[in-house]
């Protein structure tokens, strides 16, 4: 019997859950999505009353007077809400200060469903290692908010400089060639400082570890997301089915865990315009202890570059040519690539992100579950041409 | 009846550009990110609607197709032979019902659905108890349709502006057979 995915039964949820093991934390923010995917849709949420969730927050946490103001809604991102507000407060060591800060919350299902506590903890380890904002608070159970959330610093810069082209979400962004290159060194240092990260003993508890000289890794990925394919689905694609089949087939043993980001791409940077110095690393949320080749797959792929002027060389997000990404990678964290490795996670990436756009952005924009279910629509777009890219990668692979 | 889609469509997307859009807040960037939005997708659907029957009767026949192909490479266990049966009944039933000529767009979009669901679970169960052989034959069929299918999918979004290389996609038109305007 074909289920209800819009009312899902505790028995397929159960079902869903034995045969898609994955880490713990993964598996209760999918199973706590399908235990409220039945419930109302996203309502529109008065700024006034989003504050004063906020102020809930704050006098748990905070022991001196505080002050929020100027709260306004940003746009930007494809699967949370942020609101961004000036807090008046006391500052530990600091004193009296007026900080810039966002509010960053999920809404009632999002695109791509992860856990608010792994991107907090990610975050703050990663503080003073490459560029972040700082992160100060953390609701992740939603027991102030309306949704689970954090809250950071609001950091300096832009995405792009503002007369550069690029799509929604800073998908397709053609930064100015004079810029490319001073973004690109840091791009490549900043990957290699994540990779070669030290993660133990960094608060980093939400997050469990594969298992080196095992297929563990890949096998926790793969269940991820096809366990999210089965839960949101609508219109069936063999295609998908193909790929599922493969990717268990030709799983790569994993070599060395490492901190991986997991959206590592231009649009998920900011940088200051006047020296062109990155100056924050954003959108932690699909971050795991993993496979670097999934890094390296997913910052490579065609749907974050474009041509260069000469109209044959595709751009690494726009950056610099593939080859000399993956060399000046390997100078700078001195770990090799596996170009099977990358060639498998690039298949595991598409699968993800067909997953994310047509099947999951589709079950919650017809749920009228998120603030922008016209932007969650429009994003289906992009799903054919990542499925092409999967297509085309098998077939090599075949 | 004159009042229909394309004439709703286009009155539309003009007020809400000349009108509307211009009129939201600039500083509440998610309005006029869904503003756009808005306009975006009323504009794809313009482009969509005439075409969107002989879209889908296109993908319908090339579903009858790959299931014929897929049935004839299909060989395992008590799980492929179950699907491979399933499969097998819908797509006969798909054919007939092409063939009389007197579908209406939700009984072809319905045997989309069908076809896609049910050649998906045969994928599916080849994986479980195929005979490996199957799995090689079967990886090829599915590659070729989707290549086929995908490229029309891609043409179809073509105005969104996600193709890195957009020239290289005909234009959906000519890759349904019809003769241009």
């Amino acid at each position: 019997m074909t289920p209800d995915k819009n009312r899902p039964s505790p028995e397929w949820i159960s079902r869903l859950r034995a045969q898609f093991p994955t880490e713990a934390e993964i598996d209760r923010i999918l199973t706590r999505k399908m235990q409220h995917r039945a419930g109302p849709g996203y309502s529109p949420l008065p700024l006034e009353s989003l504050v004063k969730n906020i102020e809930s927050l704050l006098h748990q946490e905070l022991k001196e007077p505080f002050r929020i103001t100027d709260a306004k809604w940003l746009s930007g991102g494809a699967s949370k809400l942020q609101v961004a507000f000036t807090l008046s407060w006391i500052q530990p060591g600091r004193g009296a200060v007026q900080t810039p800060m966002v509010l960053r919350m999920e809404p009632a299902e999002s695109i791509v469903e992860t856990s608010r506590l792994r991107e907090f903890q990610l975050i703050r380890a990663f503080e003073g290692v490459v560029p972040v904002p700082p992160v100060y608070w953390c609701d992740a159970d939603a027991r102030h908010l309306p949704y689970p959330a954090l809250i950071y610093g609001f950091a300096p810069g832009v995405t792009k400089p503002s007369d550069a082209k690029s799509g929604v979400t800073g998908l397709g962004t053609h930064l100015p060639s004079d810029l490319r290159p001073k973004l690109a060194q840091q791009f490549v240092q900043h990957l290699a400082a994540i990779h070669t990260f030290d993660y133990r003993n960094k608060g980093l508890d939400a997050f469990e570890v594969p298992e080196a000289g095992t297929t563990q890794c890949a096998e926790w990925g793969l269940n991820w997301w096809e366990r999210v394919w089965e839960e949101d689905s609508d219109e069936d694609v063999p295609l998908m089915r193909l790929a599922a089949g493969w990717l268990r087939e030709n799983m790569p043993v994993l070599d060395r865990p490492v901190v991986v980001h997991a959206d590592y791409r231009v649009g998920n940077f900011l940088f200051t315009e006047h020296d062109s110095k990155i100056s924050a690393w954003l959108d932690w949320e699909l971050g795991r202890i993993g496979d670097r080749h999934q890094d390296i797959a997913w910052t490579t792929s065609r749907a974050f570059g474009h041509m260069a002027e000469d109209g044959k060389t595709f751009l690494t997000c726009g950056l610099m040519p593939e080859a000399e990404f993956i060399a000046a990678y390997e100078k700078a964290s001195g770990l090799k690539i596996d170009p099977a490795a990358v060639h498998w996670y690039k298949v595991y990436n598409d699968y993800m992100m067909a997953t994310l756009t047509l099947a999951t952005g589709y079950r919650i924009a017809n749920g009228g579950k998120t603030h922008q279910d016209v932007l969650v629509t429009w994003l289906m777009g992009i799903g054919s041409m990542l499925l092409e890219e999967m297509r085309s990668l098998i077939e090599q692979g075949a | 009846m004159q009042m229909r889609p394309q004439i709703q469509i286009k009155s539309v997307i003009k007020a809400l550009a000349e009108v509307v859009l211009p009129a939201v807040d600039p500083q509440n960037k998610l309005a006029q990110e869904q503003a756009r939005l808005a306009i975006g997708t009323l504009t794809l659907m313009a482009q969509q609607l005439p075409l969107q029957a002989q879209f889908d009767l296109d993908e319908l026949s090339r579903l009858i197709k790959f299931s014929h192909d897929l049935r004839n490479c299909a060989r395992g266990g008590t799980a492929t032979q179950g699907a491979l049966a399933q499969l097998a009944m819908s797509s006969e039933s798909a054919a007939a019902a092409l063939e009389s000529k007197g579908l209406l767009p939700q009984q072809v979009e319905q045997w989309i659905r069908t076809l896609r669901a049910e050649s998906g679970a045969l994928i599916k169960q080849l994986f479980v108890d195929g005979d490996p052989a199957s799995r090689v034959e079967m990886r090829a069929v599915v590659l070729a349709m989707s290549k086929e299918q995908l490229l029309r999918d891609r043409s179809w979004l073509l105005m969104q502006g996600w193709e890195p290389d957009p020239k290289s996609i005909p234009p959906i038109a000519e890759l349904l057979g019809l003769a241009s305007s």
